[in-house]
């Protein structure tokens, strides 16, 4: 192949280092009103009265809104949430109003001139406490929302899903076992931060069209919920995307651009703009959903997993329209990617007074594997043997039956277990270079499944130029993951040419085609999909024309570099921009027009599953499966861990890019370093502690380990050129690893991340306590 | 951030005309690594920002063994870290300087900043103090000199009478003093202290300046007492320890427990007595 498998250069490369590729936040528009947000100082309250009038009266103040203005709910499984609140406030931080003024000084002012009369109520600030029946109820009115299908809240409690996973008998697998042990672990909130923050400019003009540029993952999205929102008609809503500093799953649902929609169609004609501070991006975008890990395991002597028992419960936050996906998608890869044949798992959704849950790359898999891979290793100690071994021994292999009681054909797991064993070079113990600075090395797998809906669609089209370049088009996102990339380079390898003869266009709902989300690493896979089918069925149209130009049957010709050729004599050949307006007949009539390619694509056989067991033939697209290794050292008289080498194997099925799979694997181990080492959203009663850069860290350049990535393929078969998603898999074993390389250097176990120095000096004081 | 009117003196007399003009609506700016994030977040609200960066001179360095080290007020962390005399001669104050924030702030930020702003955990606040640098202000009332001991007064607060500005700073040159920098933080680039800590032997004398263990930077004189004129062998370097523990007041906040940094306060000590020693 010439282009697929080809480490291209970035297709947006040129424009983001030289500073001209244009983000929402570069956009100054005549006339543009600044937005302002009043937030609520309570993790819970009653809102007794809202007094804007003096905000009201401010020179250069348009409109002051607040919940009451908008009241109707929206969300995007659950319809649980106000753009601005109504009634009660539910976390600190959540908008209660907002300002558009002339300037953003003036909407500073504005918001500081409204006031707001609170009740406190008590507030719930810890799951677990959450789901007792004596707790404060977040949503009385939960059991009247509406909800897809697929989930289940239980009206008058604070759960708002409950996903169940029943295979095999998990009691008589635990008395069938020589060993049981139990553990709890807990994950805490953390955030996004992508460098970007959120930011969005609405125009609601007099024809009824309300326009709204947004940094978001998803524009389609966004349109079917701000259109459900604000009652309008689809073909009157435009959502444009342009490039986006980053999402992590942040933007990938609806935030504040229900703030900025409201304000503008109060100023007919006039763009208003909101731009989030980072404060605001702690405190009101999303955050990955804390969670309580419980796990319960039964093995055999021989280290077989008989049974295992697990329990999820997530403290989604306030509201949790988004987060009740999560939650299922960690029950349905509830146990990782091991052959456990009896297994129960809960994976409980529960309203906190918390800032609110959404998606973050891994979507609930890097919080769930940070209990399950550190119970792995426990569980090899516990029968003595190697965490290698027990890996090898349950690990998933063709043939294997995942969790949800699906077989599966292939499975790339043990020969990703096998590479990171031999890069690591993990059986020779790492070597300490003083008493006081300690190291090891530690290993860890995991899995993920795109966690979308089994009939979400995807759309693409191409468009042949004169002169046979080409425009493609799709809602597929480039938020920095490098799709754009991707997709130009699939779609050059069906079309035969060069990728810089096809330029890609994205992200606008008026222009490019539908494309349902651009999330759970389905973007190479989906719209990767439809991209193909676009270039083939473009492919398809100049066959078509070219055996009427050329005289030869259809099956004799072929794309070669920008040229329909003879298969067998390729001396024989006319370049494909012939093609691109129809084609000029002999007797100068014109036939067929411009060329243009299109592809839909849905997932082939994504069916769905028990709700009572969670089982199913197929209720995934695909699972991808890798295991990360990680060697540290640490000082034990500061407490500091420094990790030193990192190694990834994942099985991607097709490599497209190897060079962009490489930074996407990078940047997810240095992620998953971040939240095992430094990452944590503080809370204090309902309070952020940390809401900036000063308090909470992430790894900077002088935090990378080396870094060694390497691939077992295995292809996909109903994935493009053999590839499955990768984006978000990658980083989930990443903190496990780092987490169990801890455990083995200090022979202290940690349940909760991040592991700080603090942690460190106080585990090394309490062991040596215990020992003495 | 409220809009306000910038000023940019062009000698010092002219700078402390305008303090005394705008009182308590100015508000001094040099390398505005602090003052830019306080307007931000609206914690200050001057109405005249009186920038001092353009006052020639303001940011010489210079050094000789008589006068020792003197740092002019617009001087920036780089610049110190990187000065020749300050590496040769106070290597540790050239450390602490550039351990503040990134090298992007460090272009900006000052060390008299740095220490005007008394934070608790200003980083080049413990060097000076175990030097027993001499603060150099200007104000209505003519020139003074205060001894950085009696500067930092409490967090966030100074020794300093309204309309002063600190000219330079003047770090005593002690002929064969050798000094240890130490800063513990959650990572090792672009964070605030844990605890920071210089340790000095001059001689037989042993100082002991930490931060971020107490609402200033402070010396702990006892500890300093014990170990004067000994040799610190195994069993004086635990006393030094448990003294200098019992010396600090730390907290435990969102960067970390007191024990934590009481543990670390323990370590410095007995780190810098191990190593200075030899």
């Amino acid at each position: 192949m010439k282009s697929v498998g080809v480490s291209i250069d970035r297709v947006d490369g040129i424009k983001k280092v030289t500073g001209q590729a244009k983000y929402v936040d570069d956009m100054k528009m005549a006339r543009m009103l600044y937005a302002q947000v009043k937030r609520s100082p309570y993790a819970h309250a009653k809102i007794l009265s809202i007094d804007t009038s003096e905000a009201e009266k401010l020179p250069g103040v348009k409109s002051v809104i607040t919940g009451e203005y908008y009241k109707k709910r929206g969300g995007l499984y659950l319809e649980d949430k106000n753009f601005l609140a109504v009634g009660t406030a539910k976390f600190r931080g959540e908008a209660v109003a907002a300002v558009a003024a002339e300037t953003l000084e003036i909407a500073q002012q504005a918001v500081d001139l409204i006031k707001v009369e609170y009740e406190e109520l008590p507030a719930v600030t810890n799951a677990i406490e959450g789901m007792k029946p004596d707790a404060p109820i977040i949503h009385p009115d939960l059991g009247s929302y509406k909800v897809a299908p697929i989930f289940h809240p239980i009206a008058g409690t604070n759960i708002s899903h409950h996903f169940k996973l029943r295979k095999g008998d998990v009691e008589k697998g635990f008395a069938e076992s020589d060993y049981v042990t139990e553990h709890t672990y807990y994950v805490p909130h953390v955030q996004h931060v992508p460098i970007e923050p959120h930011v969005a400019v609405a125009q609601y003009e007099a024809d009824g069209k309300l326009t709204v540029w947004a940094s978001c993952q998803s524009p389609f999205a966004v349109r079917q919920a701000l259109a459900a929102s604000f009652d309008l008609p689809l073909n009157k809503v435009r959502v444009i995307s342009p490039y986006v500093g980053g999402g992590f799953g942040a933007k990938a649902g609806t935030t504040l651009e229900g703030i900025v929609i409201p304000l503008s169609m109060l100023n007919c004609g006039r763009p208003v703009k909101l731009n989030y501070t980072r404060e605001e991006e702690f405190e009101d975008s999303y955050v990955r959903q804390g969670v309580h890990i419980k796990i319960k395991t039964g093995v055999r002597k021989d280290g077989k997993i008989l049974a295992e028992k697990v329990e999820y419960v997530w403290d989604a936050g306030a509201y949790t329209e988004y987060g009740v996906n999560i939650v299922k998608a960690a029950g349905l890869a509830a146990l990782g990617p091991y052959d456990i044949p009896n297994a129960w798992a809960d994976s409980y959704c529960v309203y906190t007074n918390h800032p609110v849950g959404g998606p973050y790359r891994g979507f609930g898999m890097c919080e769930i594997h940070f209990g399950l891979e550190q119970n792995l290793d426990m569980v090899a100690r516990e029968i003595g043997i190697s965490e290698v071994e027990i890996r090898r021994i349950n690990g998933l292999r063709a043939g294997g039956i995942t969790g949800t009681g699906q077989v599966l054909e292939d499975s790339g797991y043990q020969d990703c277990l096998e590479t990171v064993v031999k890069e690591m070079d993990y059986d020779t113990p790492s070597v300490s270079p003083s008493p006081t600075k300690i190291r090891a090395k530690g290993i860890a797998g995991g899995w993920k499944s795109p966690s979308m809906p089994t009939d979400v669609a995807s759309a693409a089209i191409i468009r042949m130029n004169e002169d046979g370049t080409f425009f493609l088009m799709t809602s597929g996102q480039d938020i920095g993951q490098g799709s754009d990339t991707a997709l130009t380079q699939i779609a050059a390898e069906v079309l035969s040419v060069d990728p810089s003869k096809i330029t890609i266009r994205t992200g606008d709902t008026d222009h490019t085609p539908y494309e349902w989300q651009t999330v759970a690493s389905r973007t190479t896979y989906c719209a990767g999909n439809a991209v193909k089918l676009a270039a083939e069925d473009a492919r398809d149209e100049i066959l078509d024309l070219a055996q009427i130009k050329m005289g030869y049957g259809k099956r004799d010709l072929e794309l070669r570099d920008g040229f329909v050729v003879h298969k067998m004599h390729p001396e024989i050949k006319v370049p494909i921009s012939t093609f691109a307006l129809g084609l000029t007949m002999p007797d100068a009539s014109g036939i067929h027009g411009p060329l243009i390619g299109k592809g839909s694509f849905v997932v082939p056989n994504n069916m769905g599953f028990d709700h009572e067991t969670g089982q199913g033939t197929k209720p995934v697209a695909f699972w991808t499966m890798g295991v990360n290794g990680a060697e540290v050292e640490i000082d034990t008289e500061t407490g500091e861990i420094r990790v030193l080498k990192m190694v990834s194997c994942f099985d991607p099925g097709k490599v497209i890019n190897p060079k962009l799979y490489d930074a996407q694997v990078e940047g997810a181990m240095v992620q998953a370093l971040g939240t095992a080492l430094f990452e944590e959203l503080k809370l204090k009663d309902g309070k952020v502690l940390n809401k900036s850069f000063v308090d909470y860290k992430i790894p900077t350049a002088d935090d990378m380990p080396e870094l060694v990535v390497k691939v077992a393929e295995h292809a996909e078969p109903t994935g493009p050129f053999g590839a499955r998603g990768i984006g978000e898999p990658v980083m989930v074993p990443g903190a496990p690893a780092i987490a169990n390389a801890v455990a083995n250097a200090l022979g202290v176990r940690f349940y909760r991340m991040p592991i700080t120095a603090d942690d460190v000096l106080k585990a090394l004081k309490e062991k040596k306590a215990q020992e003495a | 951030m409220k809009q306000f009117n910038y000023l940019a003196p062009k000698t010092l007399p002219e700078a402390l005309q305008m303090l005394a003009d705008y009182k308590e609506s100015a508000v001094l700016f040099n390398g505005g690594t602090d003052v830019v994030v306080r307007l931000r977040d609206r914690l200050i609200a001057p109405d005249y920002v009186v920038d001092i960066k353009h006052i020639p001179g303001l940011d010489d360095i210079s050094f000789d063994e008589q006068n020792g080290l003197t740092i002019g007020a617009c001087a920036t962390m780089n610049a110190i870290g990187e000065n020749e005399a300050v590496c040769k001669h106070y290597p540790f104050l050239a450390k602490a300087a550039l351990s503040v924030g990134s090298r992007q702030v460090r272009n900006r930020a000052t060390c008299i900043g740095n220490i005007c702003n008394a934070s608790p955990l200003a980083d080049t606040g413990t060097p000076l103090l175990a030097c027993d640098a001499v603060i150099l202000a200007e104000g209505p009332d003519g020139r003074r000199e205060i001894p950085i001991r009696d500067f930092f007064i409490f967090v966030r607060k100074t020794s300093l009478k309204p309309g002063e500005i600190v000219t330079a700073i003047r770090v005593p040159y002690i002929a064969g003093a050798e000094g240890v920098f130490t800063k513990v933080a959650r990572r090792r680039e672009v964070d605030l202290s844990t605890v920071c800590a210089t340790v000095l032997r001059c001689g037989d004398e042993f100082r002991f300046a930490f931060g971020s263990v107490a609402p200033t930077p402070l010396r702990l004189v006892k500890t300093e007492e014990l170990v004067r004129g000994k040799k610190p062998d195994a069993a004086l370097i635990e006393q030094a320890v448990e003294l200098a523990r019992s010396e600090v007041a730390p907290i435990s906040d969102v960067r970390a427990s007191k024990e934590y940094r009481m543990d670390i306060v323990g370590l410095i000590v007995r780190r810098g007595l191990e190593t200075l020693a030899k």
